[in-house]
C-alpha cells in the first residue's frame, strides 16, 4: 500500500537529511507504529506519503503508484485515497460536529443525500452518536479527536495517516482513541500511526517501525516501544531480525512493559 | 451540492471581509468611473463629428460696423460687394470646389444667435446691427480650405474667411485630451484596485487557512478551494463596474441631457443609451481585473 524505496528528503542542504535512504513497505490492511524521538522524520514520512513534499532523492509508492509522476492537478485524487489525522484535531471551531464531517464530504461533491446516510453512520463508528449538533469547543479533547478521525475516514479512504493523533489526550481518552482507530484497520484500512507515546505502542502489539535521525533503526512486527533485539544499523537486516522477534516469548512480556519500560529497555540490552 | 457549497463559501467570505471588500467595490467603481468617462467623451466627439462636419463647413464673415480688417476699408460690406462675392461663388473657378452655398444676413445671424443662446442675458445686450452677415459654404472637399481662403480674404467686403471644422477641431482635441486625463487617472486608480484586490484576497485566504487547509487534506480540487477567492474578488469588482456604469447613465440623463442640451441646443449630446453600451464594457475590464489579480495572488498565497 506504501512503499518506500531508498527516500532521502533534504530540507536544509546545511542539516541532515530528515529522512536518509529509508527502504519500507507497509502492506494493504496492515497498522504500523512509526516510533521515534522528536525530530527523527516521523512527520516528514507521512508527509511524502501524501505528497505534500516531495522526496530529494528515491521513490515514494502509494497505492502502486510512484508520487513524483502524479500531476498536481490529480494530487486531490491521491488524497481522497488517504486520511490523515493530527495532533490539534484542526476542527471548524464554528461549525457542528456533524458540519466538520459534512465538510470533508461537500468539498469533495457529494451529493447531499449520501452526506446525510454516511456522516451519521461514522459518527457511529467512532463512538459520537448523539452529538451531531455540539460545537467543537463543547466536546473535550478525545470526542474532538473522535470527530476528526470521522472526518479523515468519512470518504472511505484506503489509508489513515495519524500524526501523534494521542499527543494531547490522556492515557485513558488515548486508548479510547486506539480503540477506534484498530476498529478502522480491521474494516481494512491500512493505518500508520506516528506516536512517542510508549503505553499506546506497548499495548496495541502492532508493528513498530522505529526512526532515529532520519534513519530507520527498527522494523519488528508485533513490537513493544523499545526494542527487545539487539539494534543494528541497517533497515535491510531489521526486517529479517524482525521476523525473529515474532515469537510467543514477546507476549508474555507484554504484561510487565506498561508499567516499567525502563526496565524493559535494560532487559532487551541485557539480551545484547 | 458543490455549486451550492462554493457559494456558501463566498456568502461566508465576503461577509468577513466586509470592509475590504467594500473598499475594492469602491475602487473599482471610481477608476471604472474613470474609464467610462474616456469613453463617453470618445463617443460624444463622434457624435458631433458625425452631426457637424456636414452643416459647418467654411464661412465667409462679411465687413460689419467696427471691422478693421484691410478689406473692410470702406466700412460695412455693401451690397454691390455682396454680389461681386455671390458672382465669384458662382464662378466655375470656385464652384467646382463647392456642393452649395446659403447668405446668412444680420438678420438671420440675429435670429439664430437667439435660438442658440435663449436662456442666457446675452442676448439682451446684442442688435442685429452687430452680427456680421457671411456665406455659409458647404465644400465638396472640406480639405480644399485654403483654395476659398485664399479667393475671399483679400477681397473688398470680407472681414474674414473661417473654417469652422478647424474651430471643431480644436474643440475636439480639447476633448481628447481630457479623455487621456480621464485615462491616465483611471490607469493610476486600476493599478491601486488590482493592488487592493490582491491584498483582499490575500487577508481572505489567510483568514480562511484553517478550511483551506482541510479541504487540501481530503482532496477538494484546485477549483473548489480557488473558486470562492476569485469570485468573491470577481463579485465586488462587478458591482463597482456596475455603479459605474449607473454613474454614467446618471451624468448622461441628468446633466448632459438635462442641463447642458438646455444650454446648447444645437449640439448633439450623447443619449444615456449610449452610455449603457459601454457598461458591459466596464463590467468586463472589472471582471478581468479581479480574475487575473486574485488568480496570480492565490498562486502565491493558496499553495493547492
Ligand atoms: N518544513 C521544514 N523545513 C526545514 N526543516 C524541517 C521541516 N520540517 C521538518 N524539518 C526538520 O526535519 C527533521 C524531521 O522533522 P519531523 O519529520 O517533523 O520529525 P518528527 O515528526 O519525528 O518530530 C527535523 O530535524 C526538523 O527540524
Ligand atoms: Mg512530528
Amino acid at each position: 500500500m506504501i512503499r518506500f524505496e531508498n527516500v532521502t528528503k533534504v530540507y536544509d542542504q546545511k542539516a541532515r537529511p530528515a529522512l536518509d535512504s529509508i527502504n519500507l513497505e507497509i502492506d494493504r490492511g496492515e497498522f504500523a507504529f512509526l516510533v521515534g524521538a522528536s525530530g527523527s522524520g516521523k512527520s516528514t514520512f507521512l508527509r511524502l506519503v501524501l505528497k505534500e513534499d516531495r522526496a530529494s532523492s528515491g521513490a515514494v509508492y502509494v497505492a502502486g503508484q510512484n508520487v513524483a509522476n502524479i500531476s498536481s492537478w490529480r494530487v486531490p485524487r491521491l488524497r481522497r485515497g488517504i486520511g490523515v489525522v493530527f495532533q490539534d484535531f484542526r476542527l471548524l471551531p464554528q461549525k457542528s460536529v456533524f458540519a466538520n464531517v459534512a465538510f470533508a464530504m461537500q468539498v469533495i461533491g457529494k451529493s447531499r443525500s449520501v452526506i446525510r446516510d454516511t456522516v451519521p453512520e461514522v459518527l457511529k463508528t467512532v463512538g459520537l452518536e448523539g452529538k451531531e449538533n455540539r460545537l467543537p469547543h463543547e466536546l473535550s479533547g478525545g470526542e474532538q479527536q473522535r470527530v476528526a478521525i470521522a472526518r479523515a475516514v468519512v470518504n472511505r479512504p484506503g489509508i489513515l495517516l495519524a500524526d501523534e493523533p494521542t499527543g494531547n489526550l490522556d492515557p485513558t481518552t488515548s486508548m479510547g482513541i486506539m480503540g477506534v482507530l484498530d476498529k478502522i484497520n480491521q474494516n481494512g484500512t491500512t493505518v500508520v500511526m506516528a506516536t512517542h507515546d510508549d503505553d499506546i505502542v506497548n499495548e496495541m502489539r502492532k508493528r513498530v517501525v522505529e526512526l532515529k535521525n532520519g534513519v530507520i533503526i527498527r522494523d519488528e512486527a508485533r513490537a513493544l516501544y523499545t526494542s527487545m533485539i539487539p539494534v543494528v544499523g541497517q533497515s535491510r537486516r531489521l526486517r529479517d531480525a524482525s521476523g525473529r522477534t515474532e515469537q510467543p516469548a514477546a507476549s508474555s512480556r507484554a504484561e510487565a512493559r506498561a508499567d516499567a519500560p525502563a526496565e524493559l529497555r535494560t532487559a532487551g540490552e541485557g539480551q545484547a | 451540492m458543490r455549486l451550492a457549497f462554493v457559494l456558501s463559501e463566498i456568502g461566508s467570505g465576503l461577509r468577513r471581509n466586509l470592509s475590504m471588500v467594500i473598499s475594492v467595490i469602491l475602487v473599482t467603481f471610481v477608476s471604472l468611473t474613470f474609464v467610462g468617462a474616456a469613453g463617453m467623451l470618445q463617443l460624444q466627439i463622434n457624435q458631433m463629428k458625425g452631426y457637424w462636419y456636414d452643416k459647418v463647413q467654411v464661412a465667409i464673415f462679411l465687413c460689419s460696423d467696427g471691422s478693421t480688417a484691410p478689406g473692410c476699408a470702406t466700412g460695412p460690406a455693401t451690397r454691390e460687394q455682396e454680389d461681386n462675392l455671390r458672382k465669384l461663388l458662382q464662378s466655375p473657378a470656385v464652384a467646382q470646389y463647392v456642393n452649395d452655398f446659403q447668405y446668412e444676413s444680420k438678420t438671420d445671424a440675429y435670429k439664430h444667435f437667439k435660438e442658440q443662446f435663449a436662456n442666457s442675458p446675452i442676448v439682451d445686450s446684442v442688435t442685429p446691427d452687430q452680427l456680421p452677415a457671411s456665406f455659409r459654404i458647404n465644400m465638396k472637399d472640406p480639405e480644399k480650405y485654403e483654395i476659398i481662403s485664399e479667393t475671399f480674404s483679400s477681397q473688398a467686403g470680407v472681414e474674414t474667411v473661417i473654417d469652422q471644422r478647424q474651430l471643431l477641431e480644436r474643440l475636439f482635441s480639447a476633448m481628447n485630451a481630457a479623455s487621456l486625463v480621464a485615462v491616465s487617472i483611471a490607469g493610476v486608480m486600476i493599478i491601486c484596485a488590482i493592488l487592493l484586490i490582491a491584498t483582499t484576497i490575500r487577508l481572505s485566504a489567510f483568514s480562511r487557512r484553517r478550511e483551506t487547509g482541510i479541504m487540501r487534506l481530503v482532496g477538494a480540487s484546485k477549483m473548489v478551494i480557488q473558486l470562492p477567492f476569485i469570485l468573491e474578488g470577481v463579485i465586488a469588482a462587478v458591482i463597482g463596474a456596475a455603479l459605474a456604469s449607473g454613474t454614467l447613465w446618471a451624468v448622461a440623463h441628468f446633466f448632459l441631457g438635462g442641463v447642458m442640451s438646455k444650454q446648447y441646443p444645437d449640439t448633439a449630446f450623447i443619449s444615456p443609451g449610449q452610455t449603457l453600451m459601454l457598461a458591459p464594457a466596464l463590467i468586463g475590464l472589472g471582471v478581468v481585473l479581479a480574475g487575473v489579480s486574485s488568480l496570480l495572488t492565490l498562486r502565491r498565497y493558496l499553495r493547492v
